[in-house]
């Protein structure tokens, strides 16, 4: 049976990071999933809008999960801090409609006023990761590797909102997960582990704090690199801008050459399914990605 | 059944080392009750903190297989269970059924003085630094107590129940880089004042915790003082709370963290998801009123550019019109009726 999901792309894979949105699309493809994409949907608001007001934050999000209720499809972001706003928002809703159906009333009531589907709880929210893990299955595409990552040392950096913002996330402690690091296995990278894998990549800080921000981004990418990492990997496109983008900055705060290459875990994936780099936008990052593509001799 | 803990043994300003200690235990032991025995059958020289057994001293935080927890809270059977789920999660570990192991660090970001015992002066120093007591300026009506209503005293009820164990402050990725960063603990303190209906400095506080980034806006939004708070303080959901406050009084023009909210909603309103490069020169150029914001950002634009990475379109979700109104609703909805924080 062909898994089919509701896309949502979010702000950053179609702006700073649009090789995270064609690598997407690539590695979907090869895997023969569906992706219908949610033209309607909006920013999640990145923990921005529950600063504001929880209401806000709830009735946005409301509106975006039950454009994938609409469709009879489960929710796919592909990215972790979206995967953590809306995830979350799901949780929350789905806990009032039991504890507290005055608020979902209240909710639904914004949404219908402007002629949107209510919510109703009928579907999940999950990240491309999970769907890979839980719904395809990593021997599923361990069948479908043509180019085994064999010998590349892949550091997985997961994204706060991926591990901490839900009240239950499948598969993984939170403090000790494995997702990604049998996602590198099933593909046949190599896992490092390290200390800053679940920790705060320092982006939230980035536009007034540049300081703090790129020595968090700084430690961890360190510490990736005196465990002789070839690459981070990431399931959160807001980590790379951190990571990848601003990596050059990081470099001047914290006073050392870094050069260390950032991916998508969606083309670290492709990657491994012979989808050729050119069509994954590995040419388009901060950090060149050549020496990855050099030790797999791509 | 038979557990080994995986103890740090640490003298001030000198190399941790790992000790390893048998014992058999009951599965409904707690953590604690397994470090007494340790320290009373086999090696009296293991320091920790302890004191009340049962949760409400917050004496012995520490780090146990791998994040802050109360020693006292924390059962052998929960623990070994949890560590079987990690091992089991990995596909490429074998399980071969072994003595459990649990590993035993004192709390991060403060000095080792020996052991499982750390300084904790800095997270009392900061705790101070929020004036966390109810301002006694209201203290001047003379003929009676001052009286909550028990709607204003529940407010306080989850802020209330920190008991200072200092696991928030340990795991907090922002005290990691920001000596200045007061912590979780102490802003949640903040806000249990600033949600406090007897206290007189709700605005002189707000003014207080807005300033740089040793308040509010040094959070880097790691959540992993909602995650590992032993009491469900979840201290990062204050800090929101204070923020909520903080962006109802002030605009755009306060200061960058401020713009950074207030242009987000904006740009969300107009496009429904965000134009970044509208996003940086608002927020980190002041729309061309903060000439050092927009030199900033002049070597990001620019190695984009160079990597073909540079966004030159944009295009609007096909949902911008409903979305914008909708957001609009709740924001007019909410002047109507400011929600109860």
């Amino acid at each position: 049976m062909t898994l089919k999901y509701a896309y949502f792309p979010g702000c950053v894979a179609q702006g700073a990071c649009r090789e995270l949105y064609q690598s997407t699309n690539a590695l979907t493809q090869a895997l023969g999933i569906e992706l219908v994409e949610l033209k309607k949907a909006s920013c999640c608001g990145s923990g921005t809008f529950k600063e504001d007001s929880q209401l806000l934050e709830d009735t946005v999000n409301a509106r975006n999960i039950a454009l994938a209720e609409s469709l009879d499809l489960p929710l796919l972001t592909h990215c972790s801090t979206c995967q953590g706003v809306i995830g979350h928002v799901d949780e929350r809703l789905k806990a009032a409609q039991a504890n507290n159906p005055a608020y979902l009333e209240e909710v639904n009531g914004f949404l219908k006023q402007e002629g949107c589907s209510p919510y109703k709880g009928s579907t999940t929210v999950k990240h491309l990761l999970w769907a890979l893990v839980g719904d395809y299955g990593l021997a599923n595409v361990q069948q479908r590797v043509t180019h085994k990552l064999a010998g590349l040392k892949c550091a997985a950096f997961y994204g706060c909102y991926l591990l901490r913002a839900q009240d239950q996330i499948p598969f993984d402690d939170p403090h000790s997960p494995e997702s990604m690091e049998n996602v590198f296995r099933a593909i046949g990278a190599t896992p490092v582990y390290y200390r800053g894998r679940t920790q705060c990549c320092g982006w939230p800080l980035s536009s007034y704090a540049t300081t703090q921000s790129f020595q968090m981004a700084g430690r961890h990418i360190q510490e990736a690199i005196a465990l002789e990492a070839d690459c981070m990997v990431t399931p959160c496109p807001l980590c790379h801008l951190n990571l990848d983008s601003r990596q050059p900055e990081v470099e001047t705060v914290i006073g050392q050459k870094l050069g260390l290459p950032v991916l998508h875990l969606s083309q670290l994936v492709a990657l491994a399914l012979g989808v050729q780099p050119k069509e994954l936008g590995l040419d388009r990052h901060i950090v060149s990605t050549r020496p990855v593509l050099e030790k797999l001799g791509l | 059944m038979q557990v080994l803990f995986k103890i740090v043994r640490q003298q001030a300003n000198s190399a941790p080392q790992f000790q390893t200690y048998k014992l058999e235990v009951d599965p409904g032991n707690t953590v604690l009750d397994c470090l007494n025995r340790i320290k009373w059958e086999q090696d009296g020289s293991l320091a920790f903190r302890k004191n009340c057994r049962n949760t409400i001293c917050g004496s012995c935080g520490m780090r146990i297989n791998g994040r802050s927890a109360l020693a006292c809270k924390e059962s052998i059977r929960h623990e070994v269970a949890r560590l079987q789920q990690i091992t089991d999660a990995n596909t490429s570990v074998s399980h071969d059924g072994g003595i459990p192991t649990i590993t035993i660090a004192p709390m991060g970001n403060m000095p080792v003085i020996k052991d499982l015992i750390v300084d904790m002066t800095s997270f009392w120093d900061n705790l101070k630094a929020v004036d966390p007591y109810v301002s006694t300026e209201a203290r001047q009506v003379p003929e009676r107590e001052f009286l909550q209503t028990p709607e204003e005293r529940d407010r306080l009820n989850q802020t209330g129940n920190c008991i200072l164990c200092g696991a928030c402050y340990s795991e907090c990725n922002a005290r990691d880089v920001d000596p200045t960063f007061v912590g979780p603990h102490a802003l949640a303190k903040a806000y249990r004042m600033v949600a406090d209906s007897r206290d007189s400095k709700t605005e002189e506080r707000l003014e207080d915790y807005s300033q740089g980034t040793k308040g509010v806006w040094g959070c880097t939004r790691c959540y992993y003082c909602n995650e590992v708070c032993p009491m469900d303080v979840a201290p990062m959901d204050q800090i929101g709370k204070i923020k909520q406050e903080i962006l109802d009084r002030q605009t755009e023009q306060t200061s960058r963290p401020v713009r950074h909210r207030k242009v987000l909603i904006d740009l969300v309103k107009q496009g429904g998801w965000i134009d970044e490069r509208r996003f940086g020169l608002r927020v980190v150029g002041n729309s061309f009123r903060d000439i050092n914001g927009i030199v900033s950002l002049g070597p990001l634009g620019l190695r984009m550019l160079a990597r073909g990475k540079f966004p030159f379109s944009f295009e609007p979700s096909a949902g911008t019109a409903q979305v914008r109104s909708l957001i609009e609703r709740v924001q007019t909805a909410e002047l109507d009726t400011p929600p109860q924080s």
